[in-house]
């Protein structure tokens, strides 16, 4: 009974992959287009921005502090706190109208928390602040991201097959793309804790990948007369029970996140899931796809294992 | 390689009969690495507290009546854990470290002028835990706050120092070329002007100068007259440059302090702000971060040109062409010569390697001067700067790229000089002004929030691994909190290790995919007991099935983890740090743990023990 569901699946499966495969192309230009024509909301960790000091006469609560903050200031700011509650720090996101900057402080005093409990302030401090990414690092960052590309597809090739090794890499960077893209449609917050997010991501997409990609080959030395076609199918359902599993259950860690923690890990939460739920259906549409495509065939394993014996024999 | 690994397995399976047996060290490596874990990881678990300390003024006051405060202070609303009174002082903890502030200032109004009420860090734990000098992991900006240092760049002394270079520079090409009867002064502070005599020719000099100082704008008043300076452009353009010198050495010296987390940016013109997480003491961070030191090569003159003063006191004059300055160090490590004597090898890059292989070549024989300069302040608040001869050197050879300042007075001081010159030269005054504690940017309650969320994720994983998998789900269960206990105590255990609100997230995300492993292994044995294999023969299979894949997905994202470490900085340094632990620590408890425990519980029971059937 079993052999017979899985046959029928075949064909079924392989369409929804060829389907999928056209999807993330889709996805790949929505993306692309939002970048290109909405751009990322950078947070203020790469912008710069403007910073204001201010110290009140007595300690409050930082939460006070913020709902106080958040009536008097229309913008997204970032407070925080030094001295035991009386010196406070207001980071703003750069805009165009330098002056608004310091009108908001007289407002403030105003506030009827200030008056009812006879709380003085006074302004300290108001200037430009920039990135807390150079330049250098900028740079830095990118030779890291290359670099690392350039070595996963280097081990992946030597592992695998430079086929399974491209397709990977290309699945790596649609999920890392269709992230982006969603920030840049929803315009949330692009800041360091989202890239850490993206980094997540990357390693998530790579894991994915060569799971799948580990049983194709394993599959493919097992049964040298199938069709390349069933063992891709074969190992994508062997393998679906876990990669639901997994990705289940991380989600479920992400979207309590979500829920619970709030604000400060909005962004990070909402990278995670979308770069979760790319990174599962593109480790299936794009990675144990894309090889087929560019002429994976199951000779390439038998070559590939003689060539590896050869070279074992004469080093 | 993939041959390799299972040629061993075979190896194993056949040479050692009994399936699903670990060996007694196996057993025992085990135990030792989770004890060790285990005790690294629990000073996490007794965090430093915020308490209140009141003493008396005088002696002969009488104590404080512990039940009175409690009964106060619980009155006001405040919500006490702890008095602990003895005879003339007393420890306050409450449940809400956010309310010490207020308990405070409420205390010392109730209490009067004759009792001081001051805020403590309170260390909770237990003796013995201290008494093995065990560390909790240091919590980031956005957990516990930190320092906050605010430095000055004076751009304006670098620009005047800069002009004065110029100066010297046109002197000492006059002198070289021969060439007498030129005056070069100083005109204002952006300007010199370089006379001479009719019938000189000063194009020589003139196009050297440039090539030196390529910004430099020349304007010939007349045939004998010419002005050297910076236009505006060129000038800020200068500040620029500075500011961006100084924000790349500050972060430089603070990576080499090993703080990571940490954050740096330029305030206004002339400024930058740095954060530095935790920090207690900002004593040791202080000297190393407003030290404006430089290194600069000199080739010794008979008189004229630069005059610096040796340590002894004598002077020294150099021509004041710098052979190579500091920025073309690459690295510096301090060590000891063959007589224990303590120096600092210098390693240069190409261009700091090839300024020196051709002076050298050129003067063997001839002395080196190596002169350190370092910014301070005087009695007055005017910054200074103070250029010290640390060595004469004769050159011996040609030197390349490598070499080293010997003669150091101690190994302390070639620490600090290597610490420095790795760390990048500063060419402006910095000084500090402004220095003061930062609170938490998150508060009490989005912490707990954030705590509570991943003891949720977590929670909802354990759950449902048991449901699915019922015993081996309870051995995964297993697995995961000796990951989470493992992960904790290595954390802990390295010093550059420092955690964030989004660092707790991406902890929880490798345990998440920590469980991955397991699941990968016991899919196999599913797999294997449909095949018809018996119970052991399925553990044993599975585990060696899943084991190259487990690998091979690991490997390549410990690769990663590796590289962005290497390359990334701050916040992804911090990243790679916990990916990279995490995937050690997954590895080591999803499948050497979990085998050690499916083989005590589970494989080798002759029972009729069914997996859970996925239905």
């Amino acid at each position: 009974m079993k052999e017979i569901v899985i046959t029928t699946k075949f064909s079924s499966l392989t369409l929804t992959r060829y389907i999928g495969m056209y999807f993330s192309i889709a996805v790949l230009v929505v993306s692309l287009s939002g970048l290109f024509s909405k751009g990322l909301n950078l947070g203020i960790d790469f912008t710069g921005g403007f910073i204001t000091e201010f110290s009140t006469s007595e300690s409050i609560d930082q939460s006070d502090m913020q709902s106080i903050l958040e009536n008097t200031i229309e913008e997204s700011f970032i407070l925080s706190s030094g001295d035991d509650g009386t010196n406070w720090i207001v980071r703003q996101p750069d805009s165009s109208d330098g002056n608004t900057k310091q009108a908001w402080i007289d407002e403030m005093k105003e506030a009827p928390f200030f008056k009812a409990n006879t709380i003085q302030i006074e302004a300290l401090d108001s200037d430009y602040i920039g990135t807390q990414i150079g330049k250098e690092l900028i740079d830095q960052g990118g030779l890291a991201m290359l670099t690392t590309l350039i070595i996963i597809m280097l081990y992946l090739s030597a592992r695998f097959e430079w086929r399974f090794a491209l397709g990977a890499i290309l699945a790596l960077f649609h999920d890392v793309i269709a992230v982006m893209g969603l920030f840049a449609w929803t315009q949330l917050e692009f800041n360091l804790t989202v890239l850490a997010s993206l980094l997540a991501i990357l390693g998530y997409s790579l894991n994915d990948s060569i799971i799948v990609a580990d049983r194709i080959r394993e599959l493919m030395r097992q049964n040298k007369d199938s069709t390349l076609r069933n063992i891709v199918n074969t190992a994508i359902g062997s393998t679906l029970t876990r990669t639901l599993i997994t990705s289940g259950t991380t989600l479920a860690t992400i979207v309590s996140l979500w829920w619970l923690a709030g604000a400060p890990l909005e962004g990070f939460s909402v990278a995670l899931f979308a770069g979760i739920l790319v990174g599962t259906y593109s480790s299936i549409c794009i990675s144990a796809t894309f090889p087929e495509l560019v002429g994976l065939d199951i000779d390439h394993y038998k070559v590939s294992l003689e060539t590896e014996n050869d070279l074992s024999v004469n080093p | 390689m993939e041959r390799d690994i299972k040629m061993k397995h075979y190896q194993r399976n056949y040479t050692k009969p009994p399936l699903n047996r670990y060996s007694v060290w196996q057993y025992l490596v085990i135990l030792i690495s989770l004890i060790f874990m285990t005790l690294s990881a629990l000073p996490n678990f007794y965090q430093d507290r915020e308490a209140l300390f009141i003493s008396g003024k005088s002696s002969e006051l009488q104590s404080i009546d512990a039940t009175q405060i409690h009964h106060d202070l619980t009155k006001q609303g405040f919500r006490v854990e702890l008095i602990d009174s003895n005879k003339n002082s007393s420890l306050i903890l409450l449940k809400s470290d956010e309310q010490i502030v207020q308990a405070q200032e409420y205390l010392s109004r109730q209490l009067g002028t004759d009792f001081r009420v001051e805020t403590t860090t309170k260390d909770t734990k237990p003796d013995w835990l201290r008494a093995i000098s065990g560390e909790p992991i240091k919590l980031g900006l956005d957990l516990s706050g930190g320092v906050l240092f605010v430095l000055d760049v004076d751009g304006d002394k670098a620009f005047l120092e800069r002009m004065h270079h110029i100066e010297q520079s046109t002197k000492s090409l006059l002198r070289e070329n021969n060439i007498r009867g030129v005056q070069v002064t100083k005109s204002g502070q952006n300007k010199i002007t370089v006379k001479s005599r009719p019938s000189l020719d000063l194009d020589v000099v003139v196009t050297e100068v440039r090539k030196q100082f390529p910004n430099l704008t020349v304007k010939y008043i007349d045939e004998n007259k010419v002005s050297l300076f910076y236009s505006d452009i060129a000038r800020s353009k200068f500040h620029q440059e500075i500011m961006q010198q100084s924000l790349t050495t500050m972060r430089g010296r603070i990576e080499e302090l090993g703080i990571t987390e940490a954050v740096v940016q330029r305030q206004g013109a002339n400024r930058i702000r740095i954060e530095l997480p935790g920090s207690k003491n900002p004593d040791e961070v202080r000297p190393i971060i407003g030290a404006t030191a430089s290194l600069e090569f000199y080739q010794l003159q008979a008189r004229g040109g630069k005059l610096f003063e040796s340590k002894a006191g004598e002077k020294v004059s150099v021509n004041p062409r710098v052979i190579f300055s500091g920025k073309h160090i690459k690295n510096a490590q301090a060590g000891r010569d063959e007589l224990g004597m303590p120096l600092v090898n210098l390693t240069l890059d190409s261009l700091g390697g090839d300024k020196m292989l051709k002076f050298s070549s050129h003067n063997i024989g001839k002395p080196m001067v190596t002169v350190f300069s370092e910014y301070f302040q005087n009695a007055k608040g005017e910054t200074e700067k103070n250029s010290k001869v640390i060595s004469i050197a004769t050159i011996q050879s040609q030197l390349g790229s490598r070499f080293s300042i010997t003669n150091l007075p101690s190994p302390r001081e070639a620490q600090e000089l290597a610490l420095l010159l790795r760390a990048g030269s500063l060419d402006a005054p910095i000084t500090i002004t402004k220095e003061r504690t930062i609170n938490a940017t998150l508060g009490e309650s989005n912490i707990e929030n954030g705590l509570a969320a991943l003891m949720l994720g977590v929670g909802i994983t354990l759950v449902f691994m048991i449901l699915w998998y019922r015993r081996l789900g309870l051995i995964a269960n297993c697995a995961l909190f000796l990951n989470l206990v493992c992960l904790l105590g290595l954390m802990s255990l390295l010093p550059g290790a420092v955690l964030t609100l989004p660092g707790i997230a991406g902890l929880v995300l490798t345990v998440g995919m920590a469980v991955d492993t397991n699941v990968l292994i016991f899919e196999r044995i599913k797999e294997e007991r449909k095949r018809g294999r018996t119970l052991s023969l399925a553990v044993e299979h599975g585990y060696k099935n899943a084991f190259a894949t487990i690998f091979d997905a690991n490997i390549t994202t410990l690769l990663t983890a590796i590289i962005l470490y290497s390359i990334g900085y701050g916040p992804v340094k911090g990243f790679a740090v916990t990916l990279g632990l995490g995937i050690l620590t997954s590895m080591f408890t999803g499948v050497f743990i979990s085998r050690a425990l499916t083989n005590l519980f589970y494989a080798n029971k002759n029972s009729s023990n069914r997996l859970g059937d996925a239905t």
